[in-house]
Protein backbone atom coordinates (compact mmCIF):
# COMPACT_ATOMS: atom_id res chain seq x y z
CA UNK A 1 0.00 0.00 0.00
CA UNK A 2 1.62 3.11 -1.02
CA UNK A 3 2.13 6.25 0.81
CA UNK A 4 0.05 8.09 -2.13
CA UNK A 5 -2.95 6.01 -1.73
CA UNK A 6 -3.19 6.46 1.95
CA UNK A 7 -3.20 10.18 1.06
CA UNK A 8 -5.69 10.15 -1.08
CA UNK A 9 -8.21 7.55 0.23
CA UNK A 10 -7.87 9.73 3.48
CA UNK A 11 -9.10 12.73 1.44
CA UNK A 12 -11.73 10.85 0.41
CA UNK A 13 -12.95 10.05 3.15
CA UNK A 14 -12.83 13.50 4.36
CA UNK A 15 -15.03 14.00 1.66
CA UNK A 16 -17.48 11.74 2.80
CA UNK A 17 -16.96 12.72 6.31
CA UNK A 18 -17.89 16.68 5.09
CA UNK A 19 -20.92 15.62 3.08
CA UNK A 20 -21.90 13.60 6.08
CA UNK A 21 -21.62 16.66 8.70
CA UNK A 22 -23.29 19.13 6.30
CA UNK A 23 -25.71 17.52 4.30
CA UNK A 24 -26.75 13.71 5.36
CA UNK A 25 -27.58 15.12 9.09
CA UNK A 26 -29.73 17.74 8.06
CA UNK A 27 -32.63 15.36 7.13
CA UNK A 28 -34.81 14.63 9.29
CA UNK A 29 -35.11 10.47 8.89
CA UNK A 30 -37.99 8.79 10.46
CA UNK A 31 -37.13 6.49 13.65
CA UNK A 32 -33.73 8.06 13.62
CA UNK A 33 -30.60 8.94 11.77
CA UNK A 34 -28.45 7.44 9.11
CA UNK A 35 -24.17 7.80 8.88
CA UNK A 36 -23.39 7.78 5.33
CA UNK A 37 -19.78 8.03 6.25
CA UNK A 38 -19.81 4.76 8.16
CA UNK A 39 -21.44 2.62 5.64
CA UNK A 40 -18.72 4.03 2.98
CA UNK A 41 -16.68 3.31 5.57
CA UNK A 42 -17.18 -0.53 5.94
CA UNK A 43 -17.84 -0.53 2.04
CA UNK A 44 -14.00 0.48 1.96
CA UNK A 45 -12.81 -1.89 4.71
CA UNK A 46 -14.31 -4.74 3.65
CA UNK A 47 -12.75 -4.13 0.25
CA UNK A 48 -9.27 -3.72 1.86
CA UNK A 49 -6.45 -6.51 2.64
CA UNK A 50 -4.98 -6.99 5.67
CA UNK A 51 -3.39 -4.11 6.83
CA UNK A 52 -5.26 -1.52 4.93
CA UNK A 53 -8.61 -2.51 6.84
CA UNK A 54 -6.14 -1.59 9.90
CA UNK A 55 -4.66 1.88 8.43
CA UNK A 56 -7.77 2.83 6.90
CA UNK A 57 -10.14 1.70 9.75
CA UNK A 58 -7.77 3.35 12.30
CA UNK A 59 -7.84 7.17 10.18
CA UNK A 60 -11.59 6.64 9.37
CA UNK A 61 -11.75 6.72 12.66
CA UNK A 62 -9.79 9.86 13.44
CA UNK A 63 -11.52 11.37 10.58
CA UNK A 64 -14.90 10.76 12.27
CA UNK A 65 -13.44 11.81 15.91
CA UNK A 66 -13.13 15.71 14.18
CA UNK A 67 -17.23 15.42 14.48
CA UNK A 68 -17.72 19.25 16.39
CA UNK A 69 -21.11 17.77 17.74
CA UNK A 70 -19.33 14.96 19.55
CA UNK A 71 -18.83 15.07 23.23
CA UNK A 72 -16.51 11.73 23.59
CA UNK A 73 -12.51 11.82 24.10
CA UNK A 74 -10.53 12.10 20.76
CA UNK A 75 -9.68 8.58 19.37
CA UNK A 76 -12.46 6.34 20.90
CA UNK A 77 -13.67 6.42 17.09
CA UNK A 78 -10.13 5.63 15.93
CA UNK A 79 -10.18 2.55 18.24
CA UNK A 80 -13.70 1.21 17.96
CA UNK A 81 -12.54 1.26 13.97
CA UNK A 82 -9.21 -0.05 14.39
CA UNK A 83 -10.97 -2.98 15.90
CA UNK A 84 -13.35 -3.03 13.41
CA UNK A 85 -10.94 -2.93 10.82
CA UNK A 86 -9.34 -6.01 12.83
CA UNK A 87 -12.24 -8.04 12.58
CA UNK A 88 -12.29 -7.49 8.80
CA UNK A 89 -8.95 -8.30 8.40
CA UNK A 90 -8.83 -11.37 10.25
CA UNK A 91 -12.22 -12.99 8.59
CA UNK A 92 -11.01 -11.59 5.51
CA UNK A 93 -10.73 -15.18 3.64
CA UNK A 94 -13.85 -17.17 5.56
CA UNK A 95 -15.60 -13.78 4.58
CA UNK A 96 -14.85 -14.44 1.05
CA UNK A 97 -15.74 -11.86 -1.67
CA UNK A 98 -18.93 -9.77 -1.26
CA UNK A 99 -18.52 -7.85 -4.30
CA UNK A 100 -20.57 -11.27 -6.53
CA UNK A 101 -23.23 -10.91 -3.73
CA UNK A 102 -25.06 -7.44 -3.74
CA UNK A 103 -27.53 -8.16 -1.11
CA UNK A 104 -25.21 -10.04 1.12
CA UNK A 105 -22.86 -7.70 0.82
CA UNK A 106 -24.95 -5.35 1.66
CA UNK A 107 -26.48 -6.79 4.68
CA UNK A 108 -23.16 -7.33 5.86
CA UNK A 109 -21.84 -4.01 5.59
CA UNK A 110 -25.52 -2.81 7.77
CA UNK A 111 -24.58 -5.18 10.32
CA UNK A 112 -20.89 -4.18 10.44
CA UNK A 113 -22.34 -0.64 10.92
CA UNK A 114 -24.55 -1.89 13.37
CA UNK A 115 -21.68 -3.49 15.36
CA UNK A 116 -19.55 -0.06 15.17
CA UNK A 117 -22.22 1.86 16.71
CA UNK A 118 -22.79 -1.27 19.26
CA UNK A 119 -18.58 -1.36 20.15
CA UNK A 120 -18.69 2.46 20.78
CA UNK A 121 -21.30 2.60 23.03
CA UNK A 122 -19.41 -0.30 24.75
CA UNK A 123 -16.12 1.38 25.20
CA UNK A 124 -17.78 4.80 25.92
CA UNK A 125 -19.64 3.14 28.74
CA UNK A 126 -16.26 1.44 29.99
CA UNK A 127 -14.91 5.57 30.05
CA UNK A 128 -18.11 6.35 32.05
CA UNK A 129 -20.12 8.11 29.40
CA UNK A 130 -23.55 8.76 29.63
CA UNK A 131 -25.27 8.08 26.32
CA UNK A 132 -28.60 7.64 27.17
CA UNK A 133 -31.69 4.77 27.89
CA UNK A 134 -31.22 1.71 26.54
CA UNK A 135 -34.23 1.92 24.29
CA UNK A 136 -32.86 5.11 22.69
CA UNK A 137 -29.35 3.76 22.06
CA UNK A 138 -31.33 0.90 20.21
CA UNK A 139 -33.39 3.25 18.24
CA UNK A 140 -30.36 4.76 16.57
CA UNK A 141 -28.48 1.36 16.16
CA UNK A 142 -31.74 -0.10 14.55
CA UNK A 143 -32.10 3.00 12.31
CA UNK A 144 -28.93 3.27 11.48
CA UNK A 145 -29.08 -0.32 10.10
CA UNK A 146 -32.05 0.01 8.25
CA UNK A 147 -31.14 3.15 6.72
CA UNK A 148 -27.61 1.63 5.85
CA UNK A 149 -29.85 -1.24 3.97
CA UNK A 150 -32.05 0.47 2.33
CA UNK A 151 -28.99 3.79 0.88
CA UNK A 152 -26.09 1.74 0.57
CA UNK A 153 -27.13 0.05 -2.73
CA UNK A 154 -27.13 3.52 -4.20
CA UNK A 155 -23.74 4.71 -3.23
CA UNK A 156 -22.15 1.10 -3.47
CA UNK A 157 -21.08 1.32 -6.88
CA UNK A 158 -19.20 4.51 -6.82
CA UNK A 159 -17.74 3.81 -3.28
CA UNK A 160 -15.88 0.50 -5.40
CA UNK A 161 -14.92 3.03 -8.59
CA UNK A 162 -13.50 5.15 -6.68
CA UNK A 163 -11.96 2.98 -4.39
CA UNK A 164 -10.24 0.93 -8.01
CA UNK A 165 -9.58 4.40 -9.14
CA UNK A 166 -7.62 5.30 -5.57
CA UNK A 167 -5.76 2.03 -6.20
CA UNK A 168 -2.06 1.91 -8.11
CA UNK A 169 -0.94 0.09 -11.12
CA UNK A 170 0.92 -2.26 -9.12
CA UNK A 171 -1.81 -2.83 -6.34
CA UNK A 172 -4.23 -3.22 -9.42
CA UNK A 173 -2.35 -5.90 -11.51
CA UNK B 1 5.88 -15.56 3.97
CA UNK B 2 2.20 -15.58 5.55
CA UNK B 3 3.83 -15.51 8.91
CA UNK B 4 5.81 -12.46 8.24
CA UNK B 5 2.59 -11.02 6.89
CA UNK B 6 0.66 -11.92 9.97
CA UNK B 7 3.52 -10.71 12.54
CA UNK B 8 3.23 -7.29 10.39
CA UNK B 9 -0.49 -6.94 10.85
CA UNK B 10 -0.08 -7.57 14.63
CA UNK B 11 2.28 -5.30 15.26
CA UNK B 12 0.36 -2.57 12.90
CA UNK B 13 -2.58 -3.23 15.01
CA UNK B 14 -1.05 -2.87 18.56
CA UNK B 15 0.54 0.03 17.10
CA UNK B 16 -2.59 1.53 15.70
CA UNK B 17 -4.32 0.29 19.12
CA UNK B 18 -1.98 1.71 21.42
CA UNK B 19 -1.89 5.39 19.17
CA UNK B 20 -6.05 5.38 19.50
CA UNK B 21 -5.56 4.62 23.61
CA UNK B 22 -2.77 6.70 23.66
CA UNK B 23 -5.31 9.94 22.06
CA UNK B 24 -8.21 9.45 24.52
CA UNK B 25 -5.77 9.52 27.28
CA UNK B 26 -4.77 12.51 26.68
CA UNK B 27 -7.87 13.58 26.01
CA UNK B 28 -9.33 12.44 29.46
CA UNK B 29 -6.00 13.70 31.09
CA UNK B 30 -7.28 17.51 30.23
CA UNK B 31 -5.21 18.01 26.94
CA UNK B 32 -7.17 20.54 25.38
CA UNK B 33 -6.37 18.58 21.77
CA UNK B 34 -9.55 17.42 20.71
CA UNK B 35 -11.64 20.69 21.89
CA UNK B 36 -8.75 22.93 19.64
CA UNK B 37 -9.35 20.57 16.23
CA UNK B 38 -12.83 20.53 17.09
CA UNK B 39 -13.41 23.78 16.95
CA UNK B 40 -11.14 24.37 13.74
CA UNK B 41 -13.35 22.08 11.73
CA UNK B 42 -16.47 23.33 13.23
CA UNK B 43 -14.94 26.98 11.71
CA UNK B 44 -13.79 25.54 8.51
CA UNK B 45 -17.25 23.77 7.79
CA UNK B 46 -19.12 26.29 9.27
CA UNK B 47 -19.45 28.24 5.66
CA UNK B 48 -19.87 25.18 3.97
CA UNK B 49 -23.04 24.26 6.51
CA UNK B 50 -24.08 27.99 5.42
CA UNK B 51 -24.22 27.68 1.69
CA UNK B 52 -26.17 24.16 2.33
CA UNK B 53 -28.40 25.25 5.03
CA UNK B 54 -29.34 28.20 1.98
CA UNK B 55 -29.78 25.69 -1.09
CA UNK B 56 -31.44 23.18 1.20
CA UNK B 57 -34.71 25.82 1.82
CA UNK B 58 -35.74 26.51 -1.87
CA UNK B 59 -33.99 23.05 -3.84
CA UNK B 60 -36.93 20.97 -2.56
CA UNK B 61 -39.36 23.30 -4.48
CA UNK B 62 -37.47 22.73 -7.54
CA UNK B 63 -38.27 18.83 -7.52
CA UNK B 64 -41.47 19.61 -9.54
CA UNK B 65 -39.43 21.05 -12.44
CA UNK B 66 -37.99 17.78 -12.94
CA UNK B 67 -41.63 15.99 -12.92
CA UNK B 68 -42.45 16.80 -16.48
CA UNK B 69 -39.19 16.37 -18.40
CA UNK B 70 -39.96 14.74 -21.62
CA UNK B 71 -42.98 16.75 -22.69
CA UNK B 72 -42.79 17.10 -26.65
CA UNK B 73 -44.74 20.92 -26.72
CA UNK B 74 -42.74 23.57 -26.12
CA UNK B 75 -45.58 26.11 -24.99
CA UNK B 76 -46.84 24.23 -22.53
CA UNK B 77 -42.76 23.47 -21.14
CA UNK B 78 -43.05 27.28 -21.18
CA UNK B 79 -45.88 27.72 -19.45
CA UNK B 80 -44.88 24.60 -16.51
CA UNK B 81 -41.68 26.26 -16.24
CA UNK B 82 -43.19 29.91 -15.63
CA UNK B 83 -46.28 28.31 -13.03
CA UNK B 84 -43.37 26.10 -11.09
CA UNK B 85 -41.35 29.35 -10.89
CA UNK B 86 -44.36 31.17 -9.14
CA UNK B 87 -45.12 28.36 -6.98
CA UNK B 88 -41.32 27.78 -5.86
CA UNK B 89 -41.84 31.74 -5.15
CA UNK B 90 -44.32 31.01 -2.78
CA UNK B 91 -42.75 28.69 -0.76
CA UNK B 92 -39.61 30.48 -0.59
CA UNK B 93 -41.65 33.10 0.46
CA UNK B 94 -43.64 30.89 2.97
CA UNK B 95 -40.19 29.41 4.20
CA UNK B 96 -39.43 33.22 4.95
CA UNK B 97 -42.59 34.50 6.03
CA UNK B 98 -42.39 30.94 8.75
CA UNK B 99 -38.67 31.85 9.94
CA UNK B 100 -39.85 35.65 10.42
CA UNK B 101 -42.45 34.80 12.30
CA UNK B 102 -40.59 32.18 14.64
CA UNK B 103 -37.97 35.22 14.71
CA UNK B 104 -40.46 37.83 15.81
CA UNK B 105 -41.87 35.28 18.40
CA UNK B 106 -38.27 34.49 20.11
CA UNK B 107 -37.93 37.92 20.14
CA UNK B 108 -40.95 38.38 22.15
CA UNK B 109 -40.78 36.15 24.40
CA UNK B 110 -37.09 37.32 24.96
CA UNK B 111 -38.04 40.85 25.48
CA UNK B 112 -40.86 39.79 27.75
CA UNK B 113 -38.66 37.88 29.73
CA UNK B 114 -35.62 40.97 29.86
CA UNK B 115 -33.65 38.56 28.31
CA UNK B 116 -30.89 40.02 26.45
CA UNK B 117 -30.40 37.81 23.02
CA UNK B 118 -28.73 37.02 19.88
CA UNK B 119 -31.03 35.71 17.23
CA UNK B 120 -29.81 32.93 15.21
CA UNK B 121 -30.49 30.00 12.26
CA UNK B 122 -30.58 26.66 12.40
CA UNK B 123 -27.81 25.71 9.64
CA UNK B 124 -26.93 21.65 10.58
CA UNK B 125 -27.87 19.10 12.57
CA UNK B 126 -25.86 16.75 14.39
CA UNK B 127 -24.77 12.88 13.16
CA UNK B 128 -26.87 10.21 14.54
CA UNK B 129 -23.83 8.20 15.28
CA UNK B 130 -22.58 10.19 18.18
CA UNK B 131 -25.31 9.40 20.24
CA UNK B 132 -25.84 13.36 20.99
CA UNK B 133 -28.98 15.35 20.01
CA UNK B 134 -27.17 18.72 19.02
CA UNK B 135 -27.66 21.92 16.04
CA UNK B 136 -24.98 24.01 14.54
CA UNK B 137 -26.21 27.83 14.66
CA UNK B 138 -24.46 30.78 12.75
CA UNK B 139 -23.57 32.42 15.76
CA UNK B 140 -20.18 31.98 17.53
CA UNK B 141 -17.99 33.85 19.82
CA UNK B 142 -17.18 36.65 17.09
CA UNK B 143 -21.43 37.63 17.86
CA UNK B 144 -20.82 37.46 21.83
CA UNK B 145 -21.61 33.77 21.96
CA UNK B 146 -20.31 31.88 24.71
CA UNK B 147 -20.95 28.31 26.34
CA UNK B 148 -22.95 27.41 28.68
CA UNK B 149 -25.72 29.90 27.61
CA UNK B 150 -28.95 29.22 26.99
CA UNK B 151 -30.91 28.47 23.78
CA UNK B 152 -34.59 29.71 23.74
CA UNK B 153 -37.03 29.21 20.17
CA UNK B 154 -40.57 30.96 20.17
CA UNK B 155 -41.93 27.93 22.60
CA UNK B 156 -39.58 28.01 25.74
CA UNK B 157 -36.09 26.14 25.83
CA UNK B 158 -34.39 24.47 22.97
CA UNK B 159 -31.20 23.73 24.59
CA UNK B 160 -27.50 24.88 26.17
CA UNK B 161 -24.31 25.84 24.02
CA UNK B 162 -22.25 23.19 24.02
CA UNK B 163 -19.19 24.44 22.09
CA UNK B 164 -18.18 27.74 20.12
CA UNK B 165 -16.51 28.32 17.15
CA UNK B 166 -15.76 31.85 15.74
CA UNK B 167 -18.88 31.81 13.26
CA UNK B 168 -20.91 28.51 14.63
CA UNK B 169 -21.88 27.10 17.92
CA UNK B 170 -23.09 23.37 18.83
CA UNK B 171 -25.91 23.34 20.85
CA UNK B 172 -26.92 20.44 23.02
CA UNK B 173 -30.66 19.80 22.45
CA UNK B 174 -32.78 19.32 25.66
CA UNK B 175 -33.62 15.90 23.90
CA UNK B 176 -30.56 14.63 24.10
CA UNK B 177 -30.37 12.17 27.58
CA UNK B 178 -27.57 13.37 29.34
CA UNK B 179 -29.66 16.68 29.20
CA UNK B 180 -31.12 17.98 32.73
CA UNK B 181 -32.16 20.70 34.24
CA UNK B 182 -33.68 22.17 37.44
CA UNK B 183 -37.78 23.25 37.15
CA UNK B 184 -40.08 24.85 38.78
CA UNK B 185 -43.95 23.77 38.65
CA UNK B 186 -45.46 27.63 37.60
CA UNK B 187 -47.97 28.58 40.66
CA UNK B 188 -46.77 25.72 42.72
CA UNK B 189 -43.47 26.35 43.43
CA UNK B 190 -43.04 22.78 43.42
CA UNK B 191 -39.50 21.66 42.28
CA UNK B 192 -37.88 19.10 40.33
CA UNK B 193 -35.30 18.16 37.74
CA UNK B 194 -36.20 17.60 34.08
CA UNK B 195 -34.51 15.00 31.74
CA UNK B 196 -34.40 14.66 28.61
CA UNK B 197 -35.58 10.72 26.59
CA UNK B 198 -34.67 11.20 23.30
CA UNK B 199 -37.88 12.41 21.94
CA UNK B 200 -39.85 15.05 22.67
CA UNK B 201 -40.86 13.49 25.60
CA UNK B 202 -38.99 14.16 29.20
CA UNK B 203 -39.59 13.09 32.29
CA UNK B 204 -39.41 14.86 35.75
CA UNK B 205 -38.82 14.18 38.77
CA UNK B 206 -40.22 15.90 41.55
CA UNK B 207 -37.65 16.51 44.54
CA UNK B 208 -40.55 16.98 47.25
CA UNK B 209 -42.49 13.54 46.78
CA UNK B 210 -45.79 15.03 49.02
CA UNK B 211 -45.78 18.06 46.57
CA UNK B 212 -48.62 18.40 44.08
CA UNK B 213 -48.39 17.85 40.55
CA UNK B 214 -51.51 17.88 37.75
CA UNK B 215 -51.73 17.24 34.12
CA UNK B 216 -51.54 20.80 32.41
CA UNK B 217 -49.47 22.12 34.61
CA UNK B 218 -46.79 24.28 33.06
CA UNK B 219 -42.48 23.98 34.15
CA UNK B 220 -40.32 26.76 33.95
CA UNK B 221 -36.79 26.84 34.62
CA UNK B 222 -35.52 27.73 37.79
CA UNK B 223 -32.51 29.07 36.69
CA UNK B 224 -28.71 28.86 37.64
CA UNK B 225 -26.19 30.96 39.62
CA UNK B 226 -25.03 33.88 37.11
CA UNK B 227 -27.51 32.47 34.85
CA UNK B 228 -25.86 29.64 33.12
CA UNK B 229 -26.20 27.15 32.17
CA UNK B 230 -29.76 28.70 32.71
CA UNK B 231 -31.46 31.87 32.61
CA UNK B 232 -34.50 31.50 34.96
CA UNK B 233 -38.16 31.78 33.93
CA UNK B 234 -38.01 30.08 30.09
CA UNK B 235 -40.60 27.42 29.68
CA UNK B 236 -39.36 24.18 29.49
CA UNK B 237 -43.11 22.11 28.81
CA UNK B 238 -46.24 20.83 30.33
CA UNK B 239 -47.24 17.80 32.38
CA UNK B 240 -48.77 15.12 30.08
CA UNK B 241 -49.57 11.96 32.69
CA UNK B 242 -48.45 11.60 36.81
CA UNK B 243 -46.98 8.59 37.01
CA UNK B 244 -47.68 8.01 41.48
CA UNK B 245 -45.96 5.67 42.79
CA UNK B 246 -46.73 5.31 46.69
CA UNK B 247 -43.03 3.75 47.34
CA UNK B 248 -40.92 6.05 45.35
CA UNK B 249 -39.16 8.93 47.26
CA UNK B 250 -40.01 10.88 44.32
CA UNK B 251 -43.14 11.79 42.32
CA UNK B 252 -42.51 11.45 38.39
CA UNK B 253 -44.17 12.76 35.66
CA UNK B 254 -44.05 12.69 31.74
CA UNK B 255 -43.51 16.27 30.16
CA UNK B 256 -44.08 17.16 26.75
CA UNK B 257 -41.50 19.88 25.65
CA UNK B 258 -43.11 23.32 23.99
CA UNK B 259 -40.51 23.85 21.73
CA UNK B 260 -40.85 21.71 18.62
CA UNK B 261 -37.07 20.76 18.67
CA UNK B 262 -37.56 18.94 14.72
CA UNK B 263 -39.18 21.76 13.25
CA UNK B 264 -37.04 24.33 14.98
CA UNK B 265 -35.25 27.10 12.07
CA UNK B 266 -34.67 30.52 14.21
CA UNK B 267 -33.72 30.39 17.84
CA UNK B 268 -31.91 32.81 20.21
CA UNK B 269 -29.20 32.46 22.58
CA UNK B 270 -29.36 34.28 25.79
CA UNK B 271 -26.34 36.34 26.60
CA UNK B 272 -27.16 37.59 29.46
CA UNK B 273 -29.79 36.84 31.77
CA UNK B 274 -32.36 38.99 33.36
CA UNK B 275 -31.88 41.52 36.57
CA UNK B 276 -35.21 40.10 37.63
CA UNK B 277 -36.45 36.82 37.74
CA UNK B 278 -39.67 36.82 35.64
CA UNK B 279 -41.06 34.22 37.23
CA UNK B 280 -44.47 32.55 35.44
CA UNK B 281 -44.68 35.54 33.08
CA UNK B 282 -43.34 34.02 30.25
CA UNK B 283 -46.07 30.65 30.39
CA UNK B 284 -48.12 30.50 27.49
CA UNK B 285 -51.61 31.70 27.29
CA UNK B 286 -54.21 29.35 26.30
CA UNK B 287 -55.88 30.96 23.29
CA UNK B 288 -59.08 32.97 24.37
CA UNK B 289 -62.09 31.67 23.61
CA UNK B 290 -65.06 33.58 22.62
CA UNK B 291 -68.06 33.53 24.43
CA UNK B 292 -71.87 34.47 22.69
CA UNK B 293 -74.73 35.30 24.86
CA UNK B 294 -77.71 35.18 23.45
CA UNK B 295 -80.83 37.01 24.65
CA UNK B 296 -84.40 35.91 23.00
CA UNK B 297 -85.93 38.71 22.25
CA UNK B 298 -89.98 38.01 22.65
CA UNK B 299 -91.73 37.16 19.52
CA UNK B 300 -94.69 39.70 18.73
CA UNK B 301 -97.34 36.75 18.62
CA UNK B 302 -96.03 35.86 22.10
CA UNK B 303 -96.25 39.46 23.51
CA UNK B 304 -100.04 39.85 22.68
Amino acid sequence: MSRIRVLNTSIFLFAIFLLQETVVSRINFPINGFSLYLAALMVLLSLEDRNGALVFGFIGGLIMDLSAAADTPFGQWALVLTAIGYLFSVNKESIGDFTDSPIVFIVFISLASALSLVLFLVIGAMLGQENGTFTHAISIIFANTLWSFLITPLFLPLIIKTRTALLSNRERA
Amino acid sequence: MARGGGNRSRLLLILLLVSSLFLITLDLRGVNLAGSIRSGVATVFSPVENLFSKLFSPIGNFASDFRNFGQSKSKIKQLEKEVDLLKSKDVLDEDLVGQLSQLKNVLDLAGRGGYKVVAAKVINRGSSATFKQTLTIDVGSNDGVSKSMTVISDGGLVGVVKSVSANSSIVLLMSDPTFKIGVRIAGTQGIGVVSGQGGNKYLLQLLDATGEIKVGDVLVARGSEGGRPFVPGVPVGTVTSVQSNASSITQNADVEGLSNLDRIGVVAVVVSAPKQDPRDSLIPKPAPTVTVFVTPTPSPSASK
